[in-house]
């Protein structure tokens, strides 16, 4: 039996009639030394301020500046993989073929920035803040640190994570926009960047066996897979990255498509 | 925050227009189902081949189910003998049953997106979105096996077969040559 258990009932309330009387000095004490009243009297330390999400709609346009940002954020991605070196090796051939993504996403930002623009919007011409900040540079982070023996692998299995994303992304918001024919033009991009993903799959996990869903027997996580499903899917896309650590796991990131904290309103701009 | 205002709430279920549509994909993936199953029993596939193409016939069969139980008794679930024809007597040797189903993919994928673009309940364009990649996905695998082509996993020239529907907003996208 313990300490605390040996307590008795008077003993109890004595000691939280302490407890209050201290609380009440120490707030008192907060008070004479000018400190603000906060309801948070009982937290250890001080709550950071917040600021609410003002009044914003999400509108058809917000939606396709959100995917026109998604598209900038591919394009800074793989020109950081292009210029800094990182397709190497067995990858370096795959040069022409990011360049080509590239190319793409460039065209798919005009596309949707076009029809941004004709709904009356404000085209949108960067990256996706809160993706790159959230996934894509500490995704570049960690391929780029020292010791990653895996940079050139590990870039290509960000760039098939990104383009999983935006086709996540472009079928994602057809369930949002309201005009439907602007959910047709959505698709038709969104059906690109699934070609981009194949392609990336087959790369990182090659021939016929790895087209459909399949598990690592060693690890038990799951495949890069061509075709992962029947439907296209919208649950969080999970990659590992990065030098492994003394157990010899690499670094987990989940990504997501953009909610409502990573949209790109109409104030937003570049 | 407020959701979208940019015109009235679309609808959940699908309209009769969208109906008419809806039965028109399903008619259509019954077909390409169809033209799988006639691959896979020709006896000239490899047992990878075999493989991959049961697992794209099973994805267009769940496609048409999943179309069917969106229609209900709306559902005529009868194939599209016009898109079956114009391809079953094209499926004469591998290279051809690859290269004609990769083109049936790409038609499917083009048909479906016209066909997203005029639906106006939600719950059939969710789903017809949720075959457009996974279709594109197949015309892709067909690009990169049993060897890699790029401007075939990535480009389509397909035409869609939609009856009636609106085309997708216009867009200046343009397809870059690799």
């Amino acid at each position: 039996m313990n300490d605390l258990e040996n307590l008795t009932r008077r003993e109890l309330l004595k000691m939280s009639g302490l407890s209050i009387a201290g609380i009440t000095f120490l707030a008192a004490c907060g008070a004479q030394s000018g400190v603000t009243a906060s309801p948070n009297i009982a937290s250890a330390g001080t709550v950071p301020p917040t600021t609410a999400l003002g009044e914003v709609v999400v509108s058809d346009t917000v939606l396709l500046r959100t995917a026109a940002s998604l598209e900038y954020s591919a394009i800074d991605a793989y020109t950081t993989m292009l210029d800094g070196g990182l397709l190497t090796g067995d990858f370096a051939s795959l040069k022409d073929a990011i360049k080509r993504f590239r190319d793409d996403h460039n065209g798919h930002a005009d596309a949707i920035n076009t029809l941004v623009v004709s709904y009356g919007g404000k085209a949108h011409k960067c990256a996706n803040t809160r993706v790159n900040n959230i996934y894509v540079d500490p995704a570049l982070k960690l391929i780029t640190a020292d010791g990653n023996a895996d940079a050139a692998r590990d870039a290509v299995t960000l760039a098939h994570a990104l383009e999983n994303l935006a086709t996540q992304t472009y079928q994602g918001i057809v369930a949002l926009l309201a005009e439907p024919s602007l959910r047709g033009s959505a698709m038709r991009v969104g059906q690109d960047e699934a070609r981009h993903a194949v392609v990336l799959a087959q790369v990182l996990n090659p021939g016929y066996m790895a087209i459909g869903p399949s598990t690592d027997e060693v690890t038990g996580k799951a495949k890069v897979a061509s075709v992962p499903s029947a439907f296209g899917s919208l649950s969080s896309i999970q990659i590992s990255l990065g030098a492994p650590n003394s157990e010899g796991a690499k670094t987990s990131l989940s990504l997501e498509t953009p909610s409502l904290n990573g949209l790109v309103y109409d104030e937003i701009s570049c | 925050m407020t959701t979208n205002t940019s015109s009235a709430a679309p609808p959940k279920m699908p309209t009769n227009a969208d109906k008419q549509l809806l039965d028109f994909a399903l008619s259509a993936e019954l077909s390409v189902h169809e033209l799988y199953v006639k691959a896979i029993d020709s006896g000239m596939l490899s047992p990878d081949e075999k493989m991959m193409m049961e697992l794209f016939s099973e994805h267009h069969k769940s496609y048409a189910q999943s179309l069917n139980g969106l229609l209900g008794k709306a559902a005529t679930n009868t194939r599209n003998e016009s898109l079956y024809a114009t391809y079953a007597g094209q499926l004469t040797s591998v290279q051809a049953m690859n290269r004609v189903l990769q083109s049936v993919e790409n038609t499917m994928v083009a048909t479906h997106t016209d066909i997203l673009s005029s639906l106006q309940g939600l719950d059939g364009a969710t789903l017809v979105a949720s075959i457009i990649t996974v279709e594109a996905r197949h015309a892709a695998v067909f690009g990169t096996l049993p060897s890699s082509n790029l401007s075939s996993a990535l480009n389509s020239a397909a035409s869609s077969l939609a009856p009636n529907a609106a085309p997708a907003a216009a867009t200046t996208e343009k397809k870059v040559s690799p």
